[in-house]
């Protein structure tokens, strides 16, 4: 179905702009990442994405990790946080989309 | 932890071997903590392994980065490129036209050797006197009934074997298949 390649393609192209936005405002951890992500059926995705790719990210040092004891009874999580460098590709990636959007609205508009 | 998801953390351990050493056992760190996280929900270990998926794909998800951004030059590659197209070479000069050749003669001798010992069997007990069906026969055997018995045994042998050199063709082609989207080649 056409409809759903198209929501897949968004989903890809916007997964990670997300991912970086969330651990923006705060260090969060991979499972929370995905529960945060299931409220929204667009964006939603499986573990089988979320952890290679923030795991590319890491690589590409737009994020930092840190391995967390936690609460009793809960397991130790590893929580991300951004870094300079990712700030400044958060910045811009934001920029796009601001440009994208306004494009969109222009082409509607017209 | 219980055992299967033990199992499973172990087979994708496995699956990541072309992963240095402190990687793998990040990854599998970091599965182990959403596992524990999953439990601590409610969820069962069955629910656990349904969610998360086979571990060899779970695992095949990370090494995707591996290959396909690493366009750099290597010896590893070349050689791995030449160990692919020999393999290839030789499964074209032998495993693909024996598999290709046995397979169809292999079912059909099984599909024929029953039925010539079925005409036999009908030639003998209706006396038909059908010509040619004195040369029908296995050497030593002298009953009709026991030339149909044994030529029916043959037969599905002969016809399973068929079918078996069929399945290994395809399966092959299959691997060959993937192993060259796997090299990304």
């Amino acid at each position: 179905m056409n409809l759903d390649d198209w929501k897949s393609q968004i989903k890809r192209g916007t997964l990670e702009f997300c991912i970086l936005l969330m651990i923006r405002q705060k260090p969060i951890y991979g499972y929370e990442i995905i529960q945060r992500l299931e409220q929204y059926p667009i964006l939603a995705a499986k573990e089988n994405t979320i952890y290679p790719l923030l795991r590319r990210l890491l690589k590409e040092e737009y994020i930092s990790s840190c391995w967390q004891e936690s609460a009793e009874g809960l397991p130790p999580r590893k929580y991300y946080s951004i870094t300079p460098k990712g700030q400044e590709y958060l910045a811009a990636m934001s920029t796009e989309w601001e440009h994208l959007l306004e494009a969109i609205n222009q082409v509607k508009g017209e | 932890m219980e055992k299967c998801l033990e199992a499973y953390l172990e087979k994708v351990e496995k699956c990541l071997k072309p992963l240095p050493g402190s990687e793998r056992v990040d990854i599998v760190k970091e599965i182990k903590s959403e596992m524990l996280e999953l439990q601590a929900e409610g969820k069962t270990a069955e629910e656990v392994v349904a969610r998360l998926g086979k571990p060899g794909e779970l695992a095949k998800a990370y090494l995707g980065g591996l290959i396909t951004k690493d366009t750099s030059f290597s010896w590893k590659k070349v050689l791995a490129l030449c160990a692919y197209y020999s393999v290839a070479w030789l499964s074209g000069l032998f495993v693909i036209p024996v598999l290709i050749i046995c397979a169809p003669a292999f079912m059909l001798c099984g599909i024929l050797a029953p039925l010539l010992g079925a005409v036999k069997l009908v030639d003998t007990v209706l006396r038909l006197g059908l010509p040619g069906v004195q040369y029908i026969g296995i050497t030593g055997v002298s009953s009709p009934v026991l030339v149909f018995v044994l030529s029916a045994v043959f037969g599905v042998a002969l016809f399973l074997a068929g079918y078996g050199c069929w399945r290994l063709l395809v399966l092959y082609i299959k691997r060959m298949g993937r192993v060259k989207t796997g090299l990304s080649l």
